[in-house]
C-alpha cells in the first residue's frame, strides 16, 4: 500500500534504500559523477523550468562536462538527492573562483578558475592537469564535441621492470586541506540539505576505472596509462595489479574511517566505484578475473563501511554485468547503477526479480542512447513503464541510463521528468 | 588445419616475446611471408575471434593477441610488399569526427588484419572527407567507422552521407557502443558489426557479397 504521509527527500531516498515502497518513486539527476545532466541541458531546464532569473550553471563536473543541479532546479525537478564531491576534479582543481565560458554549442556558463583551456589543432580544447598550461595537456574535446577525453601520456614501459608505485602517485591519505574541506561540507549539510538524500564520492576507491587510469589530473603521469595496456595487465600482470589494488585499498580503508567519522548519519549513500565491467554485449573481464582481482577489494571497503556505518554502497557498472550481479552483491553493495536495460541480458523485468530484493537499481529509466532521442512520447512511455516495474517495493531511485547527453532533444528531456512526476501521482 | 602449430598458439595465448622466433622459423622452414599469414596468422585470430564469441576470451586477452600478432606482421609486412603480394581486401578504418574513443576501432582493425586485408588506419576524429580521400588513394573495398558516444552518431550518419554522397564504390561497415544494426540501416551503411570479433565475419560477408 501506498504511504498516505508525503515524504522529504530523505526519508524517501532511506524507505528507497531500505526496500520499502516511498509515497512517489525516489529521483536522482545531479547527486553523482554518473547520474547528471550536461551542461547544456541543465542550462535549458532552469530556462524552461525557472525562466531568466535562474543563476548561471556551473560545471561542475568539467570531464563530462555536468552541469551542477542546484537547489532551486532540483526542487523543480523533483529530484531528492545531493553529493558531496572530492575536493578536487579528475583534472586536478576544485570547484571554486567561477569564471564566465560559453560551450561549443553557445550555452553560456560558469567554470571553475582553473578551467583553462587552449585551441586544439582540431578546432577543439585542451585542458591542462591542475589548470597549468606549461605542462602537456591531459584532455581533449574535440570541436562541437560535449564533453573531454584524456590525452594518453603514456611513457614507454619496460614490461619486466615496473614499479606499482608509478601507478599509486595519486592515492594517499587524506591531507589537512582534504579534511578542511569535508568540514565545510559536514557544515553545509548541517545548514543547507538536512533534508536532501546525500550520496558521498570519496577520492581513491574505484579500482582501475579506465577514465581515471590515464590520470588526467597528473601533471607527468607514470606507470601504465595507456587504457589498452591497462586492460591487457588485468590479464597478463595480474600481480603488477594486485600490488597497485593493494595499497589503494589501504589507503581508501583508512580514508573511509576518517569520512565515516565525519559524516556519520548525515551521508546515506557511498559512490565507491564507477570502474565499467560490461561491453554493450558481454563482460570487458571474465567473472574468475572479477572474483580474483577486483571483487577482494571490493569487499574489504564495503565491510568496512558496513561495520562502522548505516550507509549504503553504490556501483556504477556499465553494460552487459548480469552475470556479475550475484558477486557485487556477495561483495557487499547495496545499489547497482547505471542499470543499462539496452545492454544484453538487461531485461528489467527479469533484473528486478531476480536481484530485487537484493539490491537497488538505482538509473534505468530511460535509454540515453536511442530513445531519448526519439520522441518525447517514445520517452514518456518507457520511462513510465520502467518506473512500474523498478519501484514496486521500493529498492528504486529514479534516473536515466547514465547522464543525461549534451545533444538531448530538451522536449525529451521534459516528458521524462514529466512522466517522473505523473509516475508519483499515478 | 594444424591448429596446433607454435605460431598459432603463441598468438592465441599471447606471447608476444616468442613470436619473431617462431615467425623466423616458418621462414627458415620455406615457409612464404604470404603462406604464413594466410596459414598461421588467420587462423589465430579466427581462433581468438571464436573464443572472444563464446565468452573464453574477453576485451584484455583479446588485446594480448592482437598485439602478438602485430609482432608477427611487422617482420611479415616487409617481405609482402617486397614480394608484390598484395592482400585482396583493402579497408580504411576510423572513429568518426568528434570521437575520440579508438579500443573497439583498433581491435577490428587488428580483426582485418588477421583476416589478411590490407588495413589503412585513418585513426580518431576523422572528418568525412577524409575517409572519401583515402579510399579513393587506397582503392579501397571496404570503409569501416566507429563511434563510442551516442552524441558521435549523428556524425557517424553524415560520414556515411559523405562517402554515398562523393560516389566512392565501397561498402561500409559501421559499429560502436551506441551502434545497432537499425542504426546502421538508417542511416544507409552496408552493414553493422557488434562486437570486433564478428568485424572480421562481417565484412567479409559484404565484400564476398558484392564479389
Amino acid at each position: 500500500m501506498k504511504p498516505t504521509k508525503t515524504m522529504t527527500s530523505r526519508e524517501r531516498l532511506l524507505t528507497t534504500l531500505n526496500h520499502r515502497q516511498p509515497d512517489r518513486v525516489c529521483v536522482d539527476f545531479g547527486g553523482t559523477y554518473v547520474t547528471g545532466i550536461h551542461t547544456s541541458i541543465v542550462h535549458q531546464l532552469k530556462q524552461r523550468l525557472i525562466g531568466p532569473a535562474a543563476a548561471p550553471t556551473r560545471v561542475h563536473e568539467p570531464y563530462q562536462m555536468l552541469g551542477e543541479v542546484d537547489a532551486e532546479l532540483r526542487a523543480a525537478l523533483g529530484a531528492d538527492v545531493t553529493g558531496v564531491w572530492s575536493r578536487k576534479n579528475i583534472f586536478g582543481y576544485e570547484a571554486n573562483g567561477w569564471k564566465p565560458f560559453t560551450l561549443f554549442d553557445g550555452t553560456p556558463c560558469l567554470v571553475p578558475g582553473n578551467f583553462n583551456v587552449t585551441p586544439a589543432p582540431d578546432g577543439g580544447w585542451l585542458m591542462y592537469p591542475q589548470g597549468d598550461t606549461s605542462v602537456p595537456s591531459s584532455g581533449h574535446m574535440p570541436k562541437g564535441a560535449y564533453f573531454f577525453d584524456a590525452i594518453i601520456r603514456q611513457e614507454p614501459l619496460d614490461e619486466d621492470h615496473l614499479n606499482p608505485e608509478d601507478n599509486l602517485e595519486e592515492f594517499g591519505l587524506l591531507t589537512a586541506e582534504d579534511i578542511a574541506y569535508y568540514e565545510q561540507q559536514v557544515a553545509r549539510l548541517d545548514q543547507d540539505v538536512k533534508d536532501t538524500g546525500i550520496v558521498l564520492m570519496p577520492p581513491g576507491t574505484a579500482f582501475g576505472d579506465i577514465a581515471l587510469v590515464p590520470g588526467p589530473f597528473l601533471k607527468h603521469p607514470k606507470g601504465i596509462r595507456d587504457i589498452s595496456e591497462w586492460y591487457m595487465a588485468t590479464a597478463a600482470q595480474p600481480h603488477y595489479v594486485h600490488a597497485v589494488f593493494e595499497k589503494q585499498c589501504e589507503y581508501a580503508l583508512k580514508n573511509l574511517e576518517t569520512l565515516i567519522a565525519m559524516f556519520g548519519d548525515r551521508v546515506q549513500v557511498l559512490a565507491l566505484t564507477g570502474t565499467d565491467f560490461g561491453t554493450q554485449n558481454s563482460l570487458f573481464i571474465s567473472i574468475p578475473t572479477y572474483r580474483d582481482l577486483f571483487k577482494p577489494y571490493h569487499q574489504k571497503l564495503n565491510d568496512l563501511v558496513h561495520r562502522k556505518s548505516s550507509w549504503k554502497t553504490f556501483i556504477h557498472s556499465c553494460g552487459a554485468i548480469a552475470a556479475l550481479i550475484p558477486d557485487f552483491i556477495e561483495a557487499g553493495f547495496d545499489i547497482l547503477n547505471p542499470v543499462q536495460c539496452s545492454a544484453a541480458g538487461m531485461d528489467p523485468v527479469q533484473l528486478k526479480r531476480n536481484f530485487g530484493k537484493d539490491i537497488t537499481f538505482w538509473g534505468g529509466c530511460v535509454n540515453t542512447q536511442h530513445t531519448m532521442y526519439q520522441t518525447p512520447e517514445a520517452v514518456y512511455r518507457e520511462v513510465r513503464e520502467r518506473i512500474d516495474i523498478f519501484n514496486r517495493d521500493g529498492g528504486y531511485v529514479c534516473n536515466s541510463i547514465h547522464n543525461v547527453q549534451g545533444n538531448s532533444p530538451i522536449e525529451n528531456v521534459l516528458a521524462m521528468f514529466r512522466a517522473i512526476r505523473d509516475s508519483g501521482q499515478a | 588445419m594444424p591448429m596446433e602449430h607454435p605460431l598459432i598458439q603463441a598468438i592465441v595465448a599471447g606471447r608476444r616475446k616468442d613470436v619473431p622466433a617462431l615467425v623466423q622459423q616458418c621462414l627458415d622452414a620455406g615457409e612464404s611471408a604470404a603462406a604464413i599469414v594466410e596459414n598461421r596468422l588467420v587462423p589465430a585470430m579466427s581462433v581468438v575471434g571464436e573464443k572472444f564469441k563464446c565468452n573464453e576470451f574477453f576485451v584484455p586477452e583479446m588485446l594480448i593477441a592482437a598485439r602478438a600478432m602485430n609482432e608477427a606482421l611487422k617482420i611479415l609486412e616487409p617481405r609482402l610488399v617486397a614480394a608484390g603480394v598484395k592482400p585482396k581486401y583493402t579497408a580504411v578504418i576510423g572513429t568518426v569526427q568528434g570521437d575520440l574513443h579508438d579500443i573497439g576501432k583498433n581491435l577490428v582493425a587488428m580483426m582485418w588484419k588477421g583476416a589478411n586485408f590490407v588495413v589503412i588506419d585513418l585513426g580518431v576524429n576523422v572528418p568525412a572527407e577524409q575517409f572519401v580521400a583515402a579510399a579513393r588513394r587506397h582503392r579501397s573495398n571496404l570503409i569501416g567507422l566507429s563511434a563510442l558516444l551516442s552524441t558521435t552518431m549523428p556524425a557517424m550518419r553524415e560520414t556515411v552521407k559523405t562517402i554515398r554522397d562523393a560516389g566512392v564504390a565501397v561498402k561500409i561497415l559501421v559499429g560502436g557502443a551506441p551502434i545497432t544494426a537499425e542504426f546502421a540501416r538508417e542511416i544507409g551503411a552496408d552493414g553493422f558489426a557488434p562486437d570486433a570479433s564478428s568485424a572480421a565475419d562481417a565484412a567479409l560477408a559484404l565484400l564476398q557479397g558484392a564479389a
